[in-house]
């Protein structure tokens, strides 16, 4: 992918040192300040024709027997190739090192560092088959939002979604070379319990023709049920700049049937165990539609394969939440401040069922 | 198992599906205490019979934990027979539990009520596990040995 003509690069670039700043690790600050229930997450999705790579760099609060409340360090890495699979390492905090700009995390051999010229991302499990170099280059301004709620707590999180990624990934005996693919990034961080009432879909979608300067985010946080919606929002790139922010009742995402077909994988493997089935509630497909000054938006995503993460609830002792990671297409269709859009794109749409 | 417990510390005496299991019940015990104690009350009166390749030994709750007994149970509620590859590949989600009992892999033998309550008490094993942090380097401590030395 090459920026989109006509992007002011140079600015963009200039950004990444409000980036770098904005979007510094939380957790040596907050999770020590008040520890219960402090996650924080980077996550990073690249595409490519035929493949999706999930990377996820994660420190949760856990309490131990008689111990204070410690840091527990997960990556996690979820690749499509064919079918989704993919790894969860937990490591201990004795693994963890956070440089003190907060800009740089290393847990065990793996690592992720913010520089001026974007993200670098070093995955090294040769024992789990997975390794690689990344290099992500934002070529879209971040965006921040704060303080929303999840359950009896807050989530924030910080969203640069279009980046282009460079370096290898190997997985499952093959090395993928990726030259300028288009990529995501989003950071999130606050104090919730996994298996309270709350639940979200997340989604970015990118155009598959890299010459189209847009780019799409879908978020809404909602009860466990999905009755209730308490923030939703569809955020509109054109090139670097944010153009259109549709919120909450000027936005509406309506789910069609249920993707006939069982998870690629679950992860960890052994919560296939409790979870069971083969049933899902992945939508066969999805309509997202904002309007705006007269102006309507629609993104049609149509989820084609899915993997099944699983959180233990902290609510519950023999509960389980459940993300699932679907990748699909999205065909885009609408006008912003005059102009017209009909491109269809890669989706990355996450459902978290509470 | 993918999912790894870096550095978290593996017995030299866990060679076998029974040394696997008592050690991973420990680390329960005092990892995961609330988790173990719901293990406990699945459990139960139950007694579990389980053979696995040529280990035979015997689940059963005493002085409020669950025991790990060498050898054949004089009266179990249910009897669980199966291989170490079958419980890896169930383990990796190679395998659904339902198949492998279906496809003959894993055997198991009870009335309804105890094979239910068996099941239960494994749903419950693996909540528990899965929020221990030691856990799954046992796994993997599994995997990487074939003898059955204990």
């Amino acid at each position: 992918m090459r920026v989109p003509s006509g992007a002011p690069a140079a600015e963009v670039m200039s950004d990444m040192a409000v980036l770098a700043r904005g979007d510094f690790l939380r957790a040596p600050v907050l999770a020590t300040a008040r520890p219960e229930g402090y996650k924080e997450w980077h996550h990073f999705a690249v595409h490519r024709p035929g493949w999706r790579l999930l990377v996820n760099f994660s420190l949760a609060n856990e309490p131990l027997p008689d111990r204070p409340l410690r840091l527990v360090p997960r990556v996690i890495v979820i690749i499509h190739q064919e079918r989704w699979s993919g790894v969860v390492e937990r490591f201990t905090d004795a693994d963890l090192h956070v440089s003190a700009d907060l800009g740089s995390v290393a847990i065990g051999r793996h690592s992720m560092r913010i520089g001026p010229d974007g993200y670098r991302i070093t995955i090294d499990s040769p024992e789990r088959g997975i390794g690689g170099e990344l290099h992500l280059t934002p070529v879209s301004r971040p965006f921040v939002v704060t303080n929303q709620p999840a359950g009896s707590g807050r989530l924030s999180w910080l969203l640069v979604p279009r980046l282009r990624a460079t370096g290898w990934f190997r997985a499952g005996g093959v090395e993928h070379r990726l030259a300028d693919e288009p990529a995501y990034h989003d950071h999130n961080w606050g104090r919730f319990r996994w298996g309270e009432d709350f639940g979200w879909e997340w989604s970015s979608i990118l155009p598959s023709n890299s010459g189209d300067p847009w780019s799409l985010v879908f978020t809404r946080v909602t009860d466990r049920r999905r009755l209730h919606s308490f923030y939703q929002a569809l955020f509109v790139w054109r090139h670097d700049e944010l153009v259109a922010v549709y919120r909450d009742a000027a936005v509406r995402a309506d789910s069609h049937g249920l993707l006939a077909r069982p998870p690629d994988c679950t992860l960890p493997p052994p919560m296939r165990l409790v979870l069971g089935g083969e049933a899902c509630d992945v939508p066969e497909s999805v309509e997202i539609t904002g309007t705006r000054s007269g102006e309507v938006m629609r993104a049609e995503f149509r989820p084609v394969s899915y993997a099944r993460l699983a959180q233990p609830s902290e609510v519950d002792l023999d509960r389980s939440v459940v993300l699932c990671e679907t990748s699909g297409t999205a065909h885009i269709r609408g006008v912003v401040d005059g102009e017209e859009l009909d491109f269809t794109g890669d989706g990355v749409f996450e459902w978290l069922h509470g | 198992m993918v999912e790894r417990a870096a550095g978290a510390p593996i017995e030299s005496t866990t060679r076998s599906v029974v040394g696997v299991l008592r050690c991973s019940l420990e680390h329960l015990a005092s990892e995961v205490p609330e988790s173990y104690r719901h293990l406990v009350a699945e459990l139960d009166r139950l007694v579990v019979e389980v053979v696995v390749d040529g280990e035979v030994f015997t689940l059963r709750t005493g002085r409020g934990r669950v025991e790990v007994v060498d050898g054949r149970a004089a009266a179990a509620g249910a009897s669980i027979a199966t291989t170490r590859a079958t419980v890896l590949d169930v383990l990796d989600a190679e395998v659904a539990l339902a198949e492998a009992v279906e496809s003959g892999r894993l055997d198991v033998r009870g009335s309804l009520d105890d094979v239910l309550r068996a099941h239960d008490t494994l749903t419950a094993y693996v909540h528990a596990a899965i929020r221990a942090s030691s856990v799954p380097g046992l796994i993997d401590a599994l995997r990487n040995t074939q003898d059955g030395v204990r």
